[in-house]
């Protein structure tokens, strides 16, 4: 702490006044936190527009795929579009099947297993774009005040050694000290409470988009065990 | 990921320019001058000694109650108080403290018969309502007065004053039953009057000189007396004559009666400014000398316990109660055994021993020796 300077008393007490006559441990803390602040509203806003668009996503396939279109022909408009959530699964089984069918695949039980793992992978996969970033959420939730609290503590230190050296405790000498302090715990807090709300929604509505595709991956499978059986029954 | 970080930093600078602007300097709290009040830590045991005082004063190196509002001042008094003589009677108001005190002025002259007639026929027409009404029985004053007799003051000096007074009065009758209906009451009063003029003026003042001087004090001093003539005047217009017979020797009771106007307590004492005190002396102690005059008189009663070697731990300290005439209050407790109860007892028999002989206490401290507590030292007190 090299520059122990005193904030002369009826200091400029404006924010940017503040921030500029902390010392640089607290600056970095500040500005590392508003960092934390910026990228955690990114992800809100990207999380928030990604699950919205899943949600439409999911929606719009249902209705296409219980409409009674044919699955041949759903794959078909599918495969070479890029697609999210169930219609990757959907993309992803089917494929698989044709794959073994076209073969001539002899093992009906193979054939089920197979599918299935692969509408597990894409059920992953697609859940784990869901869930990316939440953890930065998470860790920014719990750590900012922490952070922001570091930042004060060090800033009361200096603004108390500040004092020692003045041997003067008139409130006016103690006080920009404190406040330029404080500030540091305000941005890790402003930081962490949006993070904190957004994760615990995002996180919720992720679990609730994942229980949505699972449900559809299992009707899927089904669907797809009762084909086979049919097409095992025609051979036989 | 692009719009939602591009986005988030457009947020968060709106956010921060926002706050730059309507978060920068916040007004300054005004903070009200506030006088500080100076505190001084006094020890608990200063608090029962304080000295008559200004509560409110500063203080000074000497010790001065509130100074007495009139100028002069009695040389040895000993009480406060707004009184030309040092005395402890509580102040009276008087009715009419002028006219009399003009009146009385002229009077002191040799001649008593003449003013008496120039005082009293005035007043009773002028004021016979102002008297107030606990006067209105004048009897009973002189009564009260005559049973105090050594009246210090008048008793000197009466000789002198009496002689003269007793035929004034007769004179003053006989002229005055010429001119007017004169009461003998207030013949008599008016010779007390100027009996006590006489007499006092030797008191308050060196005797030649008295004249100037003792006029307004015995202004003051003979109103009382003044009203009661007023009294009197009025109910026994026609039984003067007879009241001179009725055994009533006036120069006795000029000699007993108290001239003292009856006015608050005390003489004036203090012209200094008023230094730090409470109300009353509270906690004067016993001078060095008057405590070792004490532990003397309880040396001479002690009887240290035979057989007994005096050392150093054999000391008691014993506190115990004088009344007002200086006699033993209540058993001395032993404050602090010296651990041998022999000793202690003899310690408290001393006491006791000491009372049935009289204590000498020194006069008019009774509220410092009304609690006593003496160590009880064979070293010191015996020394054994």
């Amino acid at each position: 702490m090299e520059n122990i300077a005193l904030a002369e008393p009826g200091a400029h007490l404006s924010i940017w006044a503040l921030f500029m006559q902390a010392g640089w441990v607290v600056k970095l803390v500040m500005i590392g936190l508003l960092c934390a602040s910026i990228w955690t509203w990114a992800i809100i806003i990207d999380k928030l527009v990604a699950f919205s668009r899943m949600r439409l996503a999911l929606n719009r396939f249902e209705q296409v795929f219980w409409s009674g279109q044919s699955l041949e022909d759903l794959y078909r408009t599918l495969a070479d579009r890029k697609t999210t959530g169930m219609g990757a699964i959907f993309v992803a089984a089917m494929r698989e099947w044709k794959k073994s069918f076209e073969k001539g695949a002899k093992s009906p039980l193979a054939l089920q297993t197979r599918i299935d793992k692969a509408m597990d992978l894409a059920l992953t996969r697609e859940m784990e774009r869901l869930e990316g970033r939440l953890g930065f959420l998470a860790t920014t939730g719990s750590a900012a005040p922490f952070i922001g609290l570091f930042g004060t503590v060090i800033g009361i230190m200096t603004s108390f050694q500040a004092i020692a050296a003045s041997k003067n405790t008139s409130l006016s000498v103690v006080a920009p000290g404190i406040a330029e302090a404080l500030l540091a715990t305000a941005i890790g807090l402003l930081a962490a409470i949006p993070a904190v709300i957004a994760y615990n929604k995002l996180s919720s509505d992720a679990n609730k988009l994942g229980v949505r595709m699972e449900g559809f991956s299992d009707e899927f499978s089904a669907i797809l065990s009762r084909q086979i059986d049919e097409k095992v029954a025609q051979k036989v | 990921m692009r719009t939602g970080l591009t986005s988030s930093v457009i947020l968060h600078t709106v956010a921060l320019a926002f706050g730059l602007f309507t978060l920068s300097s916040p007004p300054a709290m005004p903070a009200a001058d506030v006088e500080s009040v100076a505190v001084d830590i006094v020890p608990m045991e200063a608090v029962p000694q304080t000295l008559q005082g200004d509560k409110k004063s500063v203080m000074h190196e000497k010790p001065a109650p509130l100074p007495t509002k009139r100028p002069d001042v009695v040389p040895n008094a000993q009480k406060v108080g707004e009184n030309t003589v040092d005395t402890d009677k509580p102040v009276t108001d008087e009715a009419k403290p002028k006219p009399v005190e003009k009146t009385a002025a002229p009077p002191p002259a040799p001649t008593p018969t003449e003013k008496p007639a120039v005082e009293d026929v005035p007043k009773p027409q002028e004021k016979p309502k102002p008297i107030p009404a606990t006067e209105v029985a004048p009897t009973p004053a002189p009564k009260e007065e005559v049973k105090p007799e050594p009246v210090k003051q008048t008793d000197p000096k009466p000789t002198p004053a009496k002689e003269p007074t007793p035929a004034p009065t007769k004179d003053t009758t006989a002229a005055i039953q010429k001119e007017e209906v004169k009461p003998d009451a207030v013949a008599e009063a008016i010779s007390q009057d100027q009996p006590t003029d006489e007499a006092k003026l030797p008191d308050s003042a060196p005797a030649p000189q008295a004249r100037p001087k003792p006029q307004p004090a015995q202004a003051e001093s003979a109103k009382a007396p003044d009203r009661k003539d007023a009294d009197k005047p009025v109910k026994e217009a026609s039984s003067k004559p007879k009241s001179d017979d009725k055994q009533f020797n006036a120069d006795e009771i000029s000699a007993l009666l108290d001239k003292q106007k009856p006015s608050g307590g005390g003489a004036k004492r203090s012209t200094q400014q008023a230094s730090l005190g409470g109300e009353k002396d509270q906690g004067q102690k016993l001078s060095k000398s008057e405590e070792g005059a004490l532990r003397d008189q309880l040396a001479g009663c002690w009887t240290f316990p035979a057989g007994m070697e005096a050392t150093n731990d054999l000391i008691a300290v014993i506190s115990f109660n004088l009344d007002a005439s200086g006699k033993l209050d209540g058993l001395p407790v032993v404050e602090k055994s010296s651990g041998n109860r022999q000793v202690d007892e003899s310690a408290v028999r001393a006491i006791q021993k000491c009372n049935m002989a009289g204590l000498q206490v020194p006069a008019g401290k009774q509220d410092i020796w009304a609690q006593i507590k003496v160590t009880f030292d064979p070293r010191e007190m015996l020394g054994l």
